[in-house]
């Protein structure tokens, strides 16, 4: 399987004109022939696209996972579908850093609870007895 | 400061009883879902089956809809998990379930063929067992995937369409042909009557010119000699314009071929270069140096030579991977 949109320098999202264009460019006959055969015909496209969808995520994965050279992973589709090594960092780590950045803020909440309730509740005390007076003060002035 | 939500598959893997277990769910729905003709039912019961002594403690739905959505970070989760905590039977037996799911009679679809040597590359194991197992599970061996982008695979499994083609072809052909003929029929009846019409008109000349040729003879006798020389100057000026036009083509025609040639041979597409660079582990941009020293890192790192315990068949594959390496040094250096 080889990468057909990267040999005649296409994006995997190009139209049938492009297509054409970038085939009547190539210069190599057989990658011509391929090429007409399967980027041209709609329902081919669509099995190819398919693929090479399943194999650029696979290629992104080897990449970012260390594989690019792996024994499973050789000829043309290796050729094709490796990537430079993104700096993605791992993923199992992200995780642990936010599971633990969580645990660190749900650790801070508990223990500052106790002083923030009683703070809250002398708030909300002092608000409900200025509007009490207030209230008062006006049905007084009123009456 | 806010930390971003959390994604289903990791609230999955946070809430799981086994952690190896629901990544390996994920991996193997991975492989189920690109198999093909069958239904989801099937495939979820077949999940299920497969996985009937995990520990993971809930339900086989969510992880279905995640790899339905192919999400590629929560199946790099996945993986990861797998291989930070697979030991080498854990990791065998995971093989053996993703072959399972993957196939019933050996018939496996070609993103499967990538995926299944996706997952052995990520477990060690090598492709010698990894066929071994394929060919115990299913009673046929694991070929190598077959490749839709060429032109002899759809001849192969779209015959339809090339007969179509074939025949279009054919009826344009005809269509072609028997114009060509009616064409034909049209000039060569043309061509007859002018034919006649020439006939009657050179009888008519001829007796014309008996007439006069009695009366002309006595003067041709003494024209006779100027006009041949006349002729004889005109052919030669003839000549020498006929030369000079052919000299003048060849000219034209060697130029064009040079053209043509000066635009074949421009430099090579770009993206040789960064396949070469990728093929190293380097990004676009990277230095002389920074490509040296990328080699030499590859270079020891699959060098056959550090195979030589191991079998045969690693030292070839590693001779493989190093041709392929020092070929892209090789052409980097030429480029650079």
């Amino acid at each position: 399987m080889r990468d057909l949109y990267q040999r005649l320098a296409l994006t995997p999202d190009a139209n049938d004109h492009q297509i054409h264009s970038a085939v009547a460019r190539c210069q190599n006959s057989a990658l011509r022939q391929d090429a007409t055969s399967v980027l041209a015909v709609a329902p081919h496209r669509e099995t190819y696209d398919t693929l090479h969808h399943t194999l650029s995520d696979i290629g992104r994965l080897r990449a970012r996972l260390g594989l690019t050279h792996g024994a499973h992973w050789q000829g043309d589709v290796a050729n094709d579908f490796s990537l430079p090594p993104d700096n993605a960092i791992s993923r199992h780590d992200e995780l642990v850093d936010r599971v633990s950045h969580a645990v660190s803020l749900y650790n801070r909440w508990r223990r500052l609870r106790g002083p923030w309730l009683l703070i809250t509740v002398f708030a909300v005390g002092a608000g409900i007895g200025l509007a009490l007076g207030f209230a008062l003060s006006l049905g007084f002035s009123l009456g | 400061m806010s930390i971003a939500r959390f994604s289903p598959f990791e609230l999955l893997l946070l809430k799981s009883r086994s952690q190896v277990d629901t990544a390996t769910l994920l991996l193997l729905g991975w492989v189920l879902v690109h198999r093909q003709h069958v239904s989801e039912g099937q495939r979820r019961r077949r999940l299920a089956q497969v996985t009937a002594q995990f520990r993971h403690g809930h339900e086989l739905g969510p992880v279905m809809s995640i790899a339905h959505s192919q999400d590629l970070h929560a199946i790099q989760l996945a993986a990861e998990v797998v291989r930070k905590e697979c030991s080498h039977e854990r990791s065998l037996s995971v093989m053996h379930q993703a072959i399972t799911v993957a196939t019933d009679d050996g018939a496996i679809s070609l993103a499967n063929h990538y995926i299944l040597r996706f997952l052995a590359d990520l477990l060690n194991v090598t492709p010698a067992t990894l066929g071994t197992l394929f060919q115990e599970l299913t009673g046929k061996p694991l070929r190598p995937p077959e490749d839709p982008s060429r032109d002899a695979y759809w001849q192969a499994h779209d015959p339809g369409h090339y007969a179509q083609k074939a025949k279009e072809a054919a009826e344009a052909a005809e269509r072609e042909k028997a114009t060509r003929a009616r064409a034909e029929q049209q000039q060569r009846a043309k061509a007859d009557k002018q034919q006649e019409k020439k006939q009657k008109q050179q009888e008519k000349q001829q007796q014309k010119e008996h007439e006069r040729h009695a009366k002309a003879r006595a003067e041709q006798a003494s024209a006779e000699q100027a006009r041949a020389e006349k002729a004889r100057a005109e052919q030669a000026r003839q000549e020498q314009a006929r030369r000079e036009r052919q000299r003048q083509e060849q000219a034209r025609q060697e130029e064009a071929r040079q053209h043509h040639y000066r635009r074949t041979s421009s430099p090579p597409p770009p993206d040789r270069t960064t396949r070469a660079l990728a093929v190293l582990g380097l990004t676009p941009g990277a230095s002389k140096t920074d490509v040296r020293k990328a080699y030499r890192r590859m270079a020891q790192l699959h060098h056959p030579d550090r195979f030589y315990s191991e079998s045969e068949h690693q030292v070839a594959l590693a001779s493989a991977r190093f041709q392929r390496i020092k070929n892209a040094y090789d052409y980097l250096m030429q480029t650079y």
